[in-house]
């Protein structure tokens, strides 16, 4: 009997102490994410022109290139404009976005031909975004208050000390079911993420490359790659220029901003 | 006076427009456009001994350039069309000649431009600024340039555009020799009008549209020449001949988007005066998307729509579903079927398209149209009872070949 009462506190202590670490853990994963997005923010509003390059199996590349606005919400999720340069048979055509925190983002297409916006049902985030192997939800604003964290290890990562995060979205319309991602100790950048489809498994890996802050305050990548496990297939979407506080206002970012952008 | 500037302007003068424009914003100049050659091939012989192939090319450059701010900037896009059979589909058409001037909320557009009103698939009842150009697809999307002064304003309740039409637009009608016509051919060449001011009368229409998160809402009138005219059949002369007639009406339009989870729920109703009786009529349906279906990287969508209007005595329900391959051609397939629950009277249609390396595409369409058991007068097309009823024989296949410059 007493035997039994002592394994019932045992359990209980460690049953208490375990929550505590796992919630610790959680808490760690959070912060160091948290750190990630202040050391991307306070950009304010930036213009760039951007080169995606999809490659297939084989190796054959093909590239899109694309115009890109952004502006900062305070207290919401940013404001973003895509409008596609090439190939020609697709000029013109845009993309409006206003991401949230927690709600679904909402979006509009533009269709030059018909001239045309047509607003995007953001469930459907998960599909490719234009052929490429990013998906309409790697390419949106990844919010701290979309996903559940947890601190996993720290590990070596491209001869730089990471740490290993495992994070949930919490959205049921996300494509993935968690996402492992690699932030480096000294600067707190993501370098790597590794993606996980609705059946777990191991779908698309993301790679950060060419890091530089701009104007002292915030960091941006020059060079994301993403490949996919499945099929082969990669994308490179390289940014070639940009330019940061130009001084974009909501105004930049209307459907009236969607019809006039060529 | 801008009317009248409008109408006077010859190319040679909209080429020195856009050089002394082109001067003054010392920008850099954007030519784009497209080359296309189109194949019809329909299945079976026409009523009225047309050919069964026709072919047509379509030329339409577009010149673009903006100021150094970004503020204001300068289309011009004209498009020309030559038909191998049917005269009544040849086209010079003034699709785009604008300026348009971006302020802080105002965005002010002179000019001939398009403007497209609406959010359902199979039926635009909404949309009305700009005249049709019904030879050139059968789906009714590809429209005439249309002069206006448009005033667009941003407010915090939604924005809203005022609209100035200068003058207006005849609709195109296939010609004699022409396939998809009506039994009696339509005399594009002697219209009549309500207004004595003819097809130079100016227009009004006003639009606000607002969303909400998941709700999108839009409100608009349009008060002017209307863009789908009446007919009326002159059997008298040695060719019976129809005469468009395009009467003066008021038309206020209420449009409407709400997504539910992945589900769009669509909504177009207008009511309009001025042709006969008052008349209402709405479209409004579903929309649906599968994304990754297989376990692939395809995506099927669903759409369903029903259709209503007074002018008609029965109501017609869309299906239309498409495949998207989501590969580096954009490869996709549409199919749709239109049929009317009392007649049986049936529209199927299949599009794919695709591109073919970074400079053309290649679409394929197929249309089968069937009567129904819907016996009624084969002439009687205004009353709108039976619209397929002389396009029995017209089952068509269509390849077309876009080049873009």
């Amino acid at each position: 009997m007493f035997n039994l009462l002592k394994r019932f506190f045992l359990f209980i202590l460690i049953l208490t102490f375990n929550s505590f670490l796992v919630g610790d853990q959680n808490n760690r994963g959070l912060e160091i994410l948290k750190k990630t997005d202040e050391n991307m923010s306070g950009y304010g509003d930036s213009q760039s022109r951007l080169v995606m390059q999809l490659i297939n199996a084989k190796g054959e590349v093909t590239e899109r290139s694309m115009r890109s606005r952004l502006l900062e919400v305070e207290d919401d999720g940013d404001k973003s404009l895509f409008v596609f340069e090439s190939p020609r048979a697709i000029k013109g055509t845009a993309l409006l976005s206003y991401a949230h925190k927690v709600e679904p983002d909402d979006q509009w297409l533009y269709i030059p031909a018909i001239k045309r916006v047509k607003r995007i049902i953001s469930k459907n985030k998960s599909g490719p975004f234009l052929g490429s192997e990013f998906s309409v939800e790697d390419l949106s604003f990844q919010e701290i208050e979309k996903f559940s964290y947890k601190y996993l290890r720290d590990e070596q990562y491209n001869n730089q000390n990471c740490f290993v995060i495992e994070r949930t979205p919490l959205d049921p319309y996300s494509g993935y079911t968690k996402q492992l991602v690699w932030v480096d100790k000294s600067n707190y950048l993501i370098q790597k993420i590794e993606l996980f489809d609705r059946k777990a498994f191991h779908l698309k890996s993301q790679f950060f490359r060419g890091y530089k802050i701009y104007l002292n305050s915030f960091w941006r990548p020059g060079e994301i790659e993403m490949i996919n496990h499945q099929n082969g297939k990669s994308t490179i979407l390289r940014i070639e220029e940009q330019s940061f506080q130009n001084g974009l206002t909501d105004n930049d970012f209307t459907q009236n901003s969607l019809k006039r952008s060529k | 006076m801008l009317q009248y500037l409008i109408q006077r302007i010859t190319k040679i003068q909209v080429i020195l427009f856009c050089l002394l424009f082109n001067y003054f914003l010392k920008a850099e100049v954007d030519y784009l456009g497209d080359f296309s050659f189109e194949g019809r091939y329909f299945l079976e012989d026409g009523f009225f001994f047309q050919e069964n192939f026709h072919s047509s090319f379509t030329f339409s450059p577009e010149i673009y350039f903006e100021s150094e701010d970004s503020k204001q900037s300068f289309t011009f896009k004209p498009k020309l069309r030559n038909d191998s059979q049917d005269e009544e589909r040849d086209l010079i058409d003034i699709q785009e000649l604008h300026w348009v001037l971006t302020g802080n909320a105002v965005e002010t557009r002179i000019g001939i431009r398009k403007e497209f009103w609406g959010v359902t698939e199979t039926f635009h009842r909404v949309d009305i600024i700009n005249q049709t150009d019904s030879v050139e697809s059968f789906d009714g999307e590809d429209k005439l340039g249309q002069p206006m002064i448009n005033i667009s304003i941003e407010t915090p309740s939604g924005s809203i555009d005022f609209f100035a039409l200068l003058g207006s637009r005849e609709r195109t009608f296939a010609g004699r020799f022409g396939r998809l016509r009506t039994p009696i051919v339509v005399d594009t060449d002697h219209p009549i009008y309500e207004s004595g001011a003819e097809n130079k009368r100016m227009d009004f229409a006003i639009r606000w549209v607002k969303f909400f998160d998941n709700l999108e809402i839009g409100l608009s009138h349009f008060s002017g020449t209307t863009r789908e005219p009446e007919f009326i059949e002159d059997l008298s002369a040695l060719t019976p001949r129809l005469i468009p007639k395009y009467n003066i009406i008021d038309q206020t339009g209420l449009e409407a988007l709400y997504i539910l989870g992945g589900l769009a729920i669509k909504l177009e109703a207008i009511t309009r005066s001025g042709q006969k009786d008052r008349f209402s009529a709405i479209t409004s349906g579903f929309e649906y998307t599968q994304i990754g279906i297989f376990e692939s990287r395809l995506d099927l969508g669903w759409i369903i729509e029903f259709n209503h209007d007074d002018r008609v005595e029965n109501s017609s329900t869309a299906l239309g579903t498409r495949l998207t391959f989501n590969n580096m051609a954009d490869t996709q397939i549409l199919a749709g079927i239109l049929w009317n629950d009392n007649t049986n009277e049936k529209s199927t249609f299949l599009e794919a398209s695709g591109r073919i390396g970074d400079c053309c595409k290649l679409s394929l369409e197929g249309i089968v149209f069937s009567k129904g058991n819907k016996k009624s007068n084969i002439l009687d097309i205004q009353k709108y009872k039976s619209p397929f009823e002389y396009l029995e024989n017209e089952d068509f296949v269509r390849l077309e070949f876009i080049y873009y410059l």
